[in-house]
């Protein structure tokens, strides 16, 4: 064995601390538009990592995850346009908690199928979200969808009251919860649930004989991934002051996070942020210079599927395992 | 007296097709008892019925005095039973310790936990490295699964089925596929983890066979055709014509 030197505590603090100060001052630097695109980003590495607790940790590919956000977007948006001086907390969490209901609701019948009847399923109740979300004009207003709806202070009363419009302060608020939840679904990674997760995916039978009750577990699972979901979809509703059917339970809403997460790298954690990165890049250069968006997203899913099955991360680490390599070689 | 495990009447049949016909099967605690019989003798039809993987047809299953006929494995599990697979059933992509750490959490009824860090859980990590050092597979523990020899995977299975610490142990065939030295240390090592259990074994060998059982049950056809001491089955007539029978086939 080769001794390792272990480098002093404080140095785990130096990478965190760098990220923090480049987040902090990112909106002073960048401006508005820059600013607005790092929002767009930060609510869809959410969303996309929910997703991935389905796809990666629990080997489930879900087809109609727009229903989680979309019920959160929605529950936000409505919250906020029918009850008066509703806080900006409450209305965030409200949003989360429709995304984990809708999910807690759906999950009996998700337990009854797997692998494409799954995929087919999630679709189809994704659909059916977005057809009622249309039809139910009295709530939903159809088409035109919610907007307008005020958009509460981040006030502690007595003490500060801050607007939430301006986009630099809004860009803290979002970038502090999605922050949140991104630690959170880190974190569930490495508790012994996050270990059953994985046991499921990976040999669901077992885990059966082992002793875990798994529809029960997989209920647990839907509903916090609905839940995180939900809060993406919330602070997405806040971001544009306006959710329509098209904008949060279309079927493209659902696609949106499954390239994400294979072009930024399945199995992993870190791939549906750099996934969401990565998409946001060539969705402002594709938008800025063409009109060719989607075939833009065609051709990098192609790519991604036919020679890096591992995605942007996947990419990451086999150079880094080569320059490892040419180094301990030398 | 009834057993641990006892089964009355069990039938089952796959679309028509009847595999078991009414068994009536029984174990005392601290038995040891071998399930021989030629292939498709429904044996591991046998195991899933009374692990809960399929409801049988009909008849009724009891372990420790309560009906469990329709339980789920999950339930059977949780009340002490425990089972190996024919077939390998562990988590190829983890390492050993990994999958022995699942079945240690369940063993703590640690199921929705989702506050803790589990490597930082040195309860379970160390029980975790207990059973590892006593599959003989200490030294591997933190290589993938899917590197090791297949004897080794083999020990995992029977490792995990031990795991959960249970009152019953089920194994299917735990020596199948393997060379004659793999075969002849997973002997002894069932031999050594086993002391004073309770164990139902299906078996092909018949050297292990009689080196681990006190009792023998001889399943045909989907019919218990005898069950008594190894000596009793070795002098059994019956059991002598259907296996000289089976071998002129
Ligand atoms: N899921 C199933 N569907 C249909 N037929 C099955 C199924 N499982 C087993 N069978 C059939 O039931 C019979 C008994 O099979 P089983 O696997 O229980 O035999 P076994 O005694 O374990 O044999 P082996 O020694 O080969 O493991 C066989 O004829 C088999 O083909
Ligand atoms: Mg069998």
């Amino acid at each position: 064995m080769i001794a390792r030197i272990t480098p002093p505590a404080w140095t785990r603090w130096v990478l965190p601390g760098i990220a923090a100060a480049i987040l902090l001052g990112y909106p002073l630097v960048f401006g508005t538009v820059y600013t607005n695109i790092f929002i767009h980003f930060a609510i869809f590495a959410v969303f996309a990592a929910s997703l991935n607790m389905l796809v990666s940790y629990t080997g489930l590919l879900s087809f109609g995850h727009a229903l989680f956000f979309g019920g959160g977007a929605y529950a936000t948006a409505l919250a906020l346009e029918n009850i008066p001086g509703m806080g900006l907390f409450p209305a965030i969490f409200t949003g989360g908690l429709a995304g984990a209901a809708f999910a807690l609701i759906v999950s009996p019948l998700l337990n009854r199928v797997r692998d494409t009847a799954f995929a087919l399923l999630t679709l189809a109740l994704g659909q059916l979200a977005y057809m009622a979300c249309i039809k139910l004009r009295d709530i939903t207003h159809g088409e035109d969808g919610v907007g307008g709806f005020p958009i509460p202070d981040l006030s502690i009363p007595g003490v500060v009251s801050v607007s939430m419009v301006p986009a630099q302060n809004f860009y803290y608020l979002a970038i502090v919860i999605l922050g949140i939840c991104l630690l959170l679904m880190w974190f569930l990674t490495k508790t012994p649930f996050g270990s059953i997760m994985i046991g499921i995916r990976d040999n669901p039978q077992r885990v059966d004989f082992l002793g875990f009750n798994i529809p029960l577990t997989k209920c647990l699972i839907f509903t916090l991934s609905g839940f995180f979901a939900g809060i993406a979809g919330s602070v997405y509703a806040l971001f544009n002051n306006l959710v329509t059917p098209d904008g949060v339970f279309h079927i493209m809403t659902s696609f949106t996070p499954i390239m994400m997460v294979y072009v930024g790298g399945i199995g992993t954690f870190a791939g549906p942020i750099a996934g969401s990165g990565l998409m946001t890049i060539i969705e402002e250069i594709a938008t800025r210079y063409t009109t060719q968006l989607v075939l833009f997203n065609g051709i990098l899913l192609v790519l991604v599927v036919m020679f890096f099955r591992t995605g942007f991360v996947g990419l990451y680490l086999l150079l880094k395992q080569k320059l490892f390599e040419k180094e301990s070689s030398r | 007296m009834t057993g641990i495990l006892e089964t009355r009447d069990l039938c089952h049949d796959f679309n028509g097709l009847k595999v078991l016909t009414h068994i009536q099967f029984s174990v005392q605690p601290g038995e040891r008892h071998a399930i021989i019989g030629p292939n498709g003798a429904g044996k591991t039809t046998f195991f899933n019925l009374v692990t809960g993987v399929y409801t049988p047809a009909s008849g009724r299953i009891l372990f420790k005095d309560v009906d469990v006929t329709k339980a789920k494995p999950y339930r059977l599990t949780r009340m002490g039973l425990g089972r190996s697979f024919q077939i390998t059933s562990i988590f190829q992509r983890q390492t050993p310790f990994q999958n022995i750490r699942l079945a240690i959490l369940s063993k703590n009824r640690i199921r929705f936990n989702l506050f803790v860090r589990v490597d930082r859980m040195n309860a379970i990590n160390e029980q975790t490295n207990e059973i590892l050092q006593e599959i003989q597979l200490a030294d591997e523990a933190h290589l993938p699964t899917s590197t090791l020899s297949y004897g080794k995977q083999r020990s995992l299975d029977l490792g995990m089925a031990l795991a959960t610490a249970p009152d019953l142990l089920l194994f299917d065939e735990p020596t199948a596929g393997m060379s004659r030295d793999e075969s002849h240390s997973a002997v002894e090592l069932i031999r050594k983890l086993t002391e004073g259990k309770t164990m139902v074994i299906v078996e092909h060998d018949m050297d292990v066979v009689f080196s681990l059982a006190d009792r023998i049950t001889v399943l045909h056809r989907g019919e218990i055709l005898a069950t008594g001491t190894p000596y009793e089955i070795q002098e059994n007539d019956a059991v002598k014509k259907a296996y000289l029978g089976e071998s002129e086939v």
